[in-house]
């Protein structure tokens, strides 16, 4: 009596968990499943490659597969299924584009499914790279490299690439962020020439080797102003910061854009010589994947980089943060056009004590210029110098202030000294009133200027300033473009006459 | 359930023979409060009789009239009860008849039927020689405070502390160190960031009891050091019971108020669940995408590109909507029935079925958000803002809840079968004004306004089947339960925009407030327990004693998944004059027309997707015994095999980078531990009792807390880590905290449940785990748990519960009941907190080696004054709470201590019955009286305190009648 009663109670607690759970199909037997690999890239005209399917058949039937192909020649189209999983085998096309492997399983009770595999078949002289850079490498003219994730170049190892070559970053953003990371310890020997850059653009993007050899450097087919496709490139060192510590026992802090998870994200030491290696000759598109609010990757990152390491000849288009940042440091970089950044198009923080030398600024959605303070105790200065800036164009308008210092206990050490802002500087609203791009609300205070020139009338000199201050000493109205432009004739922004008349 | 529904409408249906009436009584020994199986029970005036149950329970049927009945048991004073009234078709409930062991007095006892009706002194008795130091309260006394919920209901129990109205934890220790189980066993948390199960989702009229223990005896689970908290379902009725009742509850801030906050949802939204609506849209789980990109590379038409776009739900801002009042209803049915009259053979079949419905507005119209840093001078003592984020949320919340269940009793053997559903689903609107403070470290200054929409479905479904044997009179007793338990919950399509404000435009700006993003999340739990608890009474040097011996085995699995999505721009404007977001996703803005498209930030396998188990094999022994004459000793000991396996990876290896941390379903913890434990209770007087304990508990790191996730707060911001991730000098090897514990206390019990004890209590905590801000990351806030320095604790508790009688007879009906308990904490910091702290250490200031244990609070505090009157059916209770200011985030050094300051709860109830039976009851409440706000701040040397968060939760009263038919 019990026993049944016992049993009766199972029975009904069973009826109370499964009855949601009816199968109301047709067969007693559970139809197969498919599922198909994630996007697998191959290049054109490789023999011998295969994808696996993950398939599912009820264990008391059996089952067939076929296979059919787009872009690509299967050589075992049909079977029978064994196992958890089915792979075909395949040679890719000599097509450049999509292919696809669809794969239907058809069980004995005549039940099917299906997947789809896509692939992407590159360029032959296509390469991904999904792995950190853990020794020494060389990425080779004529080229392009696939960043397939945040690829890291640790401690120790350098990666050289060649002139030519393009790197191009998957797409994705939040922890999917694509990016070349240098670790600290790393280098980069980036060295392209005028003739030859290096390229760091998003898969998107259709520019080729071919492109760069017959000198096109503009983009088949993205807008300069898309941005946000990928990440960008970040280069750590160990060179002094001023983060946020007194002495020196936090000397080293994690970058924006890497997320805490990952320790090759840490930058700052106490060499300021150190050498990360040489970057010239590159120009850096469409990236700053953001991965959380507010914490975005600029187009290139400087993170307590040391005076040893190389930085000239550089190109920023259509970064979603910032075009170039420093975060403490001490490298100095010169020849730079920044173009089209989603935030600020120069910014410096922690104390960085380079120089910027000869640079164009054209049109970033933040500020031209967000000049930081220290965050320690730790101080120096960092000078900028010789630059054109173009606020505003018939299409685009800088949507922050035109220099942006800190002031008080943070007041920003920075020496500005020839630079030009070009007009106009105003933009005519609904009311047809003239509305002023603007400096730093705040005093300048540590902040000096010499030869700082504005192209408005002296009289208008006075709507620079926010909050109607008094113009800084070096400051002035008129002036002329103060880069010198004939060594940026090589950028993307200059092929398409972007610094005509600077 | 539908099957149940029926079954248990057949069952309504035989009702008990009309023209007789039925007594129901339980008897207990007046000492120790357990219940005396087979003891005789005689009806005088008939002669007839019956013998307790294995409950101590009997039922006789009676033709109407006035009876008496005779107790009776070998060894106790002969008990008769006099004037026990019988009514045509009705119960006649005696709960609570105690029986006196056999004295000097061998009179026999006689007392009045109305005597023996309060089940508050019954559960005192329980306390007074339970081997473990319990508190409790029962359903009576729920229903006197009028209490909805289990968690305002259980913050009435002595040393309980209430966090985030949903949270329980004893002794002022944190969530981390409490445990809830439901009917003996565990039950998963809903929330992935937290241990313990949330207590407001338990109406009170599905409870019998909730009781906590703050000690640890060797048939309880160890993973508890501050207290045990079990809610016990009702089971056998004592009375058939149909009962309705409704509730409303004003807020003059959050009720009728038009300001109130909401969006738009699915037409299930009032049953707690989703229609659908906030469904992820097809393909968007999928590895690629169809975006601009994915368009250029191939992979998808801009047909598809735009569809994909467009099946996102396009309302991304939150509206204003006049909030309705606050209503709940309920429904309870109970009985039970003698199969075959009174031939105890047949057994006698119980059901119980509730359904209750529940639906609150609440709605913060100052909310304030905030991050403030110490400046890198030492000199300046101020904190300067980083960000500040004043806002208003609004909520709305429903909760459903079935419970049904049947049991059989026979003479000797009890069984039980109760399934549980609860469906709660929490919509929540909220708007802010976000300004980031470009000067502070780490920030990049701007003014932004955001909309926040969200949405959380829970859902707990329960079984429990248990079994409890008599074996004659050997002495032995069996219980056994089997329990599984299915417990999800999702955030369906959390959204959160945010547009960037000058002067001249309004704009997102991906660096500034961020571009319009979207989360799903989901978690599903399965939790199944079996366990057999065998005890064995006998008798040692002429006393009673019990050898308890049992074992369990838990079952623990969790899938936890993340999928998040970003809106891009691909090239073009990003300006929004109109500053509302519902304009963003209009279809002239998407994709290939305009230049908006959604990018997918989740990788192939999701580094935010994870898979744990637990299994804990777990056996014990106890005995229970007076080894001196007075000295009650209880001896134990529990071995518990606890194994942890993780399959999880982090976003470098799901990347396809083979440096990356992948682990597939690896052991994260395994350890077999002992756990003894040694209980006293001596009795210095038949009233009086000096306690003394030592046992060793445990504290697991959660599922979430051993695994590579990364959880961001949409609103704040704010980022959990897991602890797989070594990270400085964090080696990502998270391991369980283990605690020696001793217990003293004194107390003295009096007539009527009056108790007075002075307790004093110490711990230490070996390897104690905090959430730690993460000093490296000061872009954005990052926390992780992490074991810290070694611990320990040491308090004081105070408790009373008196009736104000002794002062004068006129005030016999009022009582004074309070507890408070003062805990002095420290703990070891680690080399890299007191490094960090060390750097921003101001002028005249000196950072100490340790410091106080983060969620420990230095005292707690709950004091009540009752009225209790129950010839005219009156109840009243004011009753204050407060939990002394108590460290929560530690600091980082850039970013001070956070602590959560004081809140004076003042609360008040009354309840009065009205009709000649006093079947209707009309209860009203105050709670919040003081109008206190809930503030959590940052603290630092010298400085003022700046607010880290601040809710004004207001005054609010509610209204119930309830009858029972």
């Amino acid at each position: 009596m019990n026993f049944k009663f016992l049993t009766t109670l199972f029975a009904l607690s069973a009826l109370l968990v499964f009855s949601a759970c009816d199968d109301d199909s047709g067969s007693n037997f559970d139809g197969p499943t498919v599922t198909a690999p994630s996007l697998t890239s191959v290049a054109a005209g490789t023999t011998g490659e295969s994808v696996t399917f993950t398939v599912s058949v009820d264990a008391d039937l059996t089952a067939t597969y076929a296979a059919t192909g787009e872009g690509v020649t299967i050589t075992n189209a049909s079977g029978t299924v064994d196992g958890t999983s089915v792979t075909i085998n395949y040679d890719a096309g000599a097509t450049e584009g999509a292919g696809a492997i669809t794969l239907v399983v058809t069980d004995s009770e005549g039940q099917s499914a299906s997947g789809t595999a896509v692939l992407n078949i590159t360029n032959e002289n296509t390469v991904r790279v999904t792995g950190n850079i853990t020794a020494d490498e060389t990425w080779e003219a004529g080229k392009c490299y696939i960043l397939a994730g945040r690829i890291t170049v640790v401690d120790g190892v350098t990666l050289t690439i060649e002139p030519g070559v393009i790197v191009k970053g998957e797409a994705g953003t939040g922890p999917n962020a694509t990016a070349l990371l240098v670790a600290r310890g790393g280098t980069l020997m980036a060295e392209g020439t005028a003739d030859a850059p290096i390229i760091f653009t998003s898969v998107a993007d259709e520019i080729t080797p071919e492109n760069i050899v017959a000198g096109e450097f503009a983009s088949p087919n993205l807008d300069p102003d898309i941005n946000g496709l990928w990440g960008g490139l970040i280069v750590l060192g160990n060179a002094t910061i001023s983060a946020s510590n007194d002495d020196g026992q936090l000397s080293e802090v994690q970058i924006e854009g890497i997320p805490t998870s990952d320790t090759n994200g840490l930058y700052g030491g106490n060499d300021d010589t150190d050498n990360s290696g040489v970057i010239t000759y590159i120009s850096i598109r469409h990236g700053g994947s953001n991965i959380g609010d507010g914490n975005e990757i600029n187009g290139l990152t400087l993170g307590g980089v040391g005076s040893g390491t190389t930085i000239e000849n550089i190109e920023v288009v259509a970064n979603q943060d910032d075009g170039i940042e420093w975060f403490g440091g001490t490298v100095s970089v010169k020849n730079v056009v920044v173009w089209n950044a989603g935030d600020d198009a120069i910014d410096t923080d922690q104390a960085w004590s380079g120089t910027l030398d000869n640079f164009v600024v054209v049109t970033p959605s933040g500020s031209c210029f967000e000049l930081d303070g220290p965050e320690g105790t730790y101080t120096a200065r960092h000078t900028i110098q010789n630059g054109t800036v173009v606020a505003i164009t018939d299409s685009r308008t800088t949507g922050g202030s035109l220099i942006d210092v800190d002031s008080g206990s943070k007041a920003t050490p920075v020496d500005m000294k020839n630079i030009h802002f070009v007009a106009p500087l105003f933009v005519t609203n609904d009311d047809n009133e003239n509305v002023y791009l603007t400096m730093t609300e705040d005093e300048v205070e540590l902040a000096a200027f010499d030869n700082v020139t504005f192209d408005i009338a002296a009289g208008d000199l006075g709507n620079l300033m926010e909050q109607g201050g008094a113009v800084p000493a070096g400051i002035s109205a008129g002036g002329s473009p103060a880069a010198d432009v004939s060594v940026l004739s090589w950028t993307w922004a200059a092929q398409v006459g972007g610094l005509d008349g600077l | 359930m539908r099957q149940l529904f029926i079954l248990l409408l057949t069952l309504i249906t035989l009702s008990v023979s009309a023209q007789q009436g039925t007594i129901r009584g339980t008897v207990i020994e007046d000492e120790s409060g357990f219940e005396v199986m087979f003891a005789n029970v005689l009806v005088v005036e008939t002669s007839g009789g019956t013998t307790t149950d294995l409950d101590g329970k009997f039922s006789i049927s009676l033709e109407p009239g006035a009876y008496s009945l005779k107790i009776s048991y070998v060894g106790f004073q002969e008990l008769t009860i006099e004037g026990i009234e019988v009514k045509a078709g009705e119960v006649t409930v005696l709960d609570n008849i105690r029986l006196l062991e056999e004295g000097l007095e061998l009179e026999e006892v006689v007392v009045t039927a109305s005597a023996i009706r309060t089940t508050e002194a019954a559960l005192m008795t329980i306390k007074k020689k339970s081997p473990a130091m319990l508190d409790g309260i029962s359903s009576s006394l729920m229903k006197l405070t009028g209490d909805a919920t289990a968690v305002e209901a259980a913050k009435r129990v002595t040393g309980v502390s209430i966090e985030g109205g949903k949270y329980v934890y004893v002794r002022g220790l944190g969530d981390r160190y409490s445990k809830t189980t439901m009917n003996g066993v565990d039950v998963p948390g809903l929330d992935p960031d937290r241990n313990t199960l949330q207590m407001d989702i338990f109406p009170t009229n599905l409870i019998s009891n909730i009781v906590v223990s703050k000690n640890f005896t060797a048939d309880m689970p160890a993973d508890f050091t501050g207290g045990l908290l079990n809610i016990e379902t009702k089971d056998f009725p004592d009375e058939k019971i149909i009962s309705a009742s409704i509730s409303l509850g004003y807020n003059p801030a959050m009720n009728f108020n038009s300001d109130y906050l909401t969006y738009e949802g699915g037409d299930t939204d009032f049953l707690g669940f989703d229609d659908g609506t906030r469904e992820l849209p097809a393909g968007a789980d999928a590895a690629v995408v169809p975006t601009p990109v994915s368009v250029i590379q191939g992979q998808f038409t801009e047909q598809e590109a735009t569809d994909f776009i467009s099946s996102f739900n396009p309302t991304l801002g939150a509206k204003k909507e006049t909030s309705l009042i606050d209503f709940s209803a309920s429904l309870s049915l109970a009985n039970q029935k003698k199969l075959g009259g009174d031939d105890a053979d047949k057994g006698t079949l119980g059901y119980i079925f509730s359904l209750s419905y529940k639906n609150d507005y609440t709605f913060y119209d100052d909310v304030f958000y905030g991050e403030y840093q110490r400046l890198a001078d030492p000199g300046t003592y101020e904190l300067e803002y980083a960000n500040t984020q004043p806002g208003q949320i609004g909520e709305r919340n429903i909760l459903v809840g079935i419970l049904g269940g049947l049991a059989y009793k026979k003479a000797a053997s009890k069984y039980r079968l109760t399934a549980m559903r609860l469906q709660n689903g929490e919509s929540r609107a909220a708007q802010f004004s976000i300004d980031n403070n470009g000067s502070a470290v780490g920030q990049s200054g701007y003014i932004a306004k955001s909309d926040n929409l969200e949405y959380n479905q829970r859902s707990l479904t329960n079984i429990l089947l248990n079994g409890t044997h008599v074996l004659g009179d050997s002495g032995w007793e069996i219980d056994w339960r089997l329990s599984p338990t299915l417990s999800t919950s999702d955030d369906p399509d959390i959204r959160k925009s945010a547009f960037s404000i000058s002067e001249t435009n309004i704009y997102i700006n991906a660096g500034e407030g961020g571009n319009p993003s979207r989360i799903w999340r989901s978690l599903s739990e399965l939790n199944a327990v079996g366990k057999v608890d065998i005890a064995k009474n006998y008798t040692f040097k002429g006393e009673d004693a019990k050898l308890k011996f049992g074992g369990s085995y838990t079952f623990k699995e969790r899938d936890y998944e993340i999928l998040s999505y970003d809106i891009q721009f691909f090239g073009g404007s990003q300006s929004f004059p109109s500053g509302n977001p519902d304009d963003i996703l209009t279809p002239e803005r998407i994709y290939p027309t305009g230049n908006i498209y959604y990018q997918t930030g989740n990788i192939e396998p999701n580094p935010n997707e994870y898979n744990s188990t637990v299994t804990n094999t777990a056996f014990y022994v106890s005995n229970e015994a007076n080894l001196f004459p007075n000295l009650k000793t209880i001896l134990g000991v529990r071995a518990e095999n606890f194994v942890q396996r993780h399959t999880g990876r982090d976003v470098t290896y799901a990347q396809g980078n083979e440096d990356g941390n992948n682990l597939d379903d690896e052991k994260v913890l395994d350890a077999l531990d002992f756990f003894p434990s040694v209980n006293l209770i001596y009795s210095l007087k038949e009233d009086m009792n000096i306690r003394a304990a030592y046992s060793r508990t445990i504290a697991r790191p959660s599922f979430k807390e051993l695994s590579f996730a990364q959880i961001i707060d949409p609103v704040s911001g704010r980022i959990f880590n897991g602890s797989l991730f070594p990270y400085s000098d964090w080696g990502g090897q998270l391991v369980e905290t283990r605690i020696d514990n001793i217990d003293l206390r004194w107390e003295l019990f009096q007539e009527r449940g009056q108790i007075f004890s002075v307790s004093g209590f110490y711990k230490s905590f070996d390897k104690p785990i905090e959430l730690v801000r993460i000093p490296e990351a000061q872009t954005s806030a990052e926390f992780q748990p992490r074991n810290v320095g070694d611990g320990q604790l040491y308090g004081v508790e105070v408790e009373i519960r008196k009736s104000l009688g002794f002062l004068s007879p006129s005030l016999d009906n009022f009582g004074v009941n309070g507890n408070v308990t003062f805990v002095q904490s420290e703990i070891d910091m680690t080399d890299s907190e007191y490094n960090a702290r060390k750097n921003f250490e101001r002028k005249g200031e000196t950072i100490e080696r340790t410091r106080e244990m983060a969620g420990q609070a230095p005292y707690v505090v709950n004091a009540g004054i009752t009225y209790k009157n129950l010839d005219a059916g009156l109840d009243a209770g004011l009753f204050y709470n407060v939990k002394g200011e108590t460290l929560e985030v530690i600091s980082s050094g850039l970013y001070p201590d956070v602590y959560f300051k004081p809140f004076h709860s003042l609360n008040f109830s009354i309840n009065k019955r009205l009709g000649a039976d006093k079947n209707t009851a009309i209860d009203f409440k105050v709670s919040n009286i003081l109008n206190n706000e809930l503030e959590r701040v940052y603290s630092s040397y010298q400085a003022e305190e700046q607010l880290y968060s601040k809710f004004t939760p207001g005054i609010s009263f509610g209204l119930g009648i309830s009858h029972q038919f």
